[in-house]
């Protein structure tokens, strides 16, 4: 790309302009980005089905689900997509309604990961020195420790009743990774030049933290976030699918849990699409995500476009 | 190395290495030791002191009744926090975890040593055969890159490595015990046979192990997909394999050149890999009914039995602490560069 300068030509837009035009052309490259694979498109949309599934979810149905004596484990029907329960309840309702605890779990888990990590991981990057070691250790010490059974052991004396205090404690645990890469990340964007000059002019290190480092990491934070949501989805169905953690309200953990261990869905085919419906709701949340994450890669990181 | 110096330099490197992780994973046991500690003494109800008052409705002395929940906690049910948590700390230092409740009368460390090699043998299998065809098909994803097969290979990677261990597992089993039934669906092995060395146990042990270990290998056979295509296509552009292509090398020995330095940095995902395959054995042996320690820490939950699951947290940790040393002295051992000492 050419940029011809005129001396005499018109006075350089306004600030307003150009960030609008920048705007304008960033959603234009993220539009090019996903018709180009039609896939990416199915991505966001699938993202955007459960998204709506959380928030407008419980709305469709009735607070308790309607039950039908006469069809236990139903098979799969035009009234019953995925079958019904043990209790004679509509499957797809059962996943359509547990969405909002499952997703919420994810979303605060997400954001607690990602403040955290981002946090600690700046800090130890740019100011390096003794509160680097001790902030690294303790991230190693994050990394290693057995997350999964630590929840478990977590569950005798706390109940996470609530999907706010279990992503609490989902996102308190799982911060490590975010840490050490936006750490590694601060590094290397703080010995470049545009830093270095920010810090030459004397800016305050606030400015420099939140205008000029944190920008260029945003996208691959927001990509971390993306994954921090599946991860804190697969953590809380499992613990509900291990059967720890009281019943309080339906959810996709519940159902597997319930499919499995009452439903005897390993060794008779009857409750199979009682099994198989979370399952594939988790299936293709994971799908949906990565496609996004795929096509968030492609727009971000230049080098990865081949055109 | 053949001089006895840069040998000696070597051993002392690899040493002080081993000495650091070994402080460190001190120091994560203790927390992990602790942490379990507080838990149980935390439960809401608390089952030690009940303990001790139960015994002493059934006509124990307090001394008696005392002693007896020492035995089965590991640490006075009187006394401070501060005393109990030293009794618990000392208990451990001599190897004793308390007796089981669910089990009565049998030691923890019993049930847990019975229960290890239910968990260690798969989740070493898995991670060998992942690791095998991980690296392998790593490598054509990355040399195909661009056609079709590429893609795929790069897929699955994906795919499987986004996936839970848990789903994978009940896919597996609702296929291939459920739908199509040619593997059993739970247990670690037929009850009709006689336990040693005749072939229709250890038939049966192979039989029940197949999906269970198809499981772990499965779970992590993406993350090293995926790492071993990066790290390829990072080398292939090196000037070395140029060079070696135009001195017409043979391909088989550029392969070489290239796994060798592709493979290096894989070494320090096996110590995430394998504490990932301890943590999915719980949902994996949950689902084939297979009794590890997963099982086993599932289990002492529901069961109550909490000196049974403050120990068996700890040795899951304990193993996880000795797989990542064990990693890294292989990547110290494999990579030259690491070998010297320098930081890296």
């Amino acid at each position: 790309m050419t940029v011809i300068v005129d001396p005499a030509g018109p006075p350089a837009a306004p600030p307003e302009t150009t960030r609008a035009t920048l705007r304008r052309n960033f959603w234009r490259g993220v539009w090019r980005v996903l018709r180009r694979k039609p896939s990416r498109m199915a991505g966001v949309v699938i993202v955007a089905l459960f998204a709506l599934m959380g928030v407008a979810g419980p709305l469709l149905y009735p607070a308790q689900l309607p039950r039908d004596d006469n069809a236990l484990y139903a098979p799969p029907s035009l009234a019953h997509p995925f079958g019904t329960d043990f209790e004679g309840t509509d499957v797809l309702a059962l996943v359509i309604t547990g969405a909002r605890y499952v997703l919420l779990t994810g979303l605060a888990t997400a954001v607690i990961t990602v403040a955290l990590g981002t946090a600690i991981g700046l800090f130890a990057g740019f100011h390096r020195g003794r509160w680097d070691t001790v902030l690294m250790r303790l991230t190693d010490m994050n990394l290693a420790i057995p997350g999964l059974p630590l929840l478990l052991v977590l569950s005798t004396v706390w109940k996470f009743e609530s999907p706010l205090e279990m992503g609490l404690v989902l996102g308190v645990l799982g911060w490590g990774g975010i840490a050490r890469a936006v750490r590694s990340q601060t590094l290397s964007l703080r010995e470049r030049g545009f830093i270095e000059a920010a810090r030459g002019l004397g800016l305050p290190t606030r400015h420099i933290i939140g205008r000029e480092l944190l920008p260029s990491m945003a996208p691959y934070i927001a990509m971390n976030m993306l994954i921090a949501v599946t991860g804190a989805v697969y953590a809380q169905v499992g613990l509900f699918f291990l059967g720890v953690l009281p019943f309080e309200s339906n959810n996709w953990g519940v159902m597997l849990n319930l499919a499995v261990f009452n439903g005897g869905a390993l060794t008779t085919p009857a409750a199979l699409p009682y099994l198989m419906a979370p399952l594939i709701a988790i299936l293709l949340l994971t799908l949906g995500i990565v496609l996004i994450v795929d096509a968030m890669d492609e727009i971000f990181n230049p080098r990865l476009r081949e055109e | 190395m053949t001089q006895t110096v840069p040998g000696r330099h070597r051993a002392a490197a690899i040493a002080r290495k081993v000495a650091g992780h070994v402080v460190r994973g001190l120091v994560m046991i203790w927390a992990v030791a602790t942490i379990s500690f507080v838990i149980i003494r935390e439960i809401p109800g608390n089952p030690v002191l009940g303990q001790y008052e139960s015994l002493i409705q059934k006509g124990m002395s307090p001394e008696q009744a005392e002693r007896a929940t020492a035995v089965l906690y590991g640490f006075l049910p009187t006394g401070s926090l501060w005393q109990q948590y030293v009794g618990y700390l000392g208990s451990l230092l001599h190897f004793d975890l308390g007796r089981s409740l669910s089990t009565p009368g049998v030691e923890v460390t019993t049930l847990i040593g019975h229960a290890a090699r239910w968990t260690v043998l798969p989740v070493l299998a898995g991670t060998l055969l992942s690791f095998l065809l991980g690296v392998t098909m790593g490598v054509y994803a990355a040399i195909k890159r661009s056609g079709r097969l590429g893609d795929a290979l790069a897929l699955s990677g994906s795919l499987l490595h986004g996936v839970p261990v848990y789903v994978i597992g009940l896919l597996l089993t609702a296929i291939f015990a459920t739908l199509w039934p040619i593997m059993p669906s739970g247990g670690p092995v037929d009850v009709e046979f006689v336990p040693g060395l005749n072939p229709g146990y250890i038939g049966s042990l192979v039989h029940h192990a197949v999906l269970p270990v198809v499981t772990y290998t499965l779970a992590s056979y993406g993350g090293w997909i995926l790492a071993m295509k990066s790290n390829v296509v990072a080398v292939l552009g090196d000037d070395f394999i140029l060079a070696a292509e135009l001195r017409g090398l043979r391909r088989g020995i550029v392969f070489r050149y290239l796994a060798r330095n592709a493979i290096l940095p894989l070494f320090t995902i096996l110590a995430l890999s394998i504490g990932m395959l301890f943590g999915g054995s719980i949902f994996i042996e949950q689902i084939f009914n297979y009794p590890g320690l997963g099982l086993l820490l599932v289990n002492s939950i529901s069961s109550r039995d909490y000196a049974l699951m403050g120990g068996t947290f700890l040795v899951i940790t304990v193993g996880i602490v000795v797989a990542n040393i064990v990693a890294d002295l292989l990547y110290t051992v494999i990579d030259p560069r690491v070998r010297s000492g320098g930081a890296a």
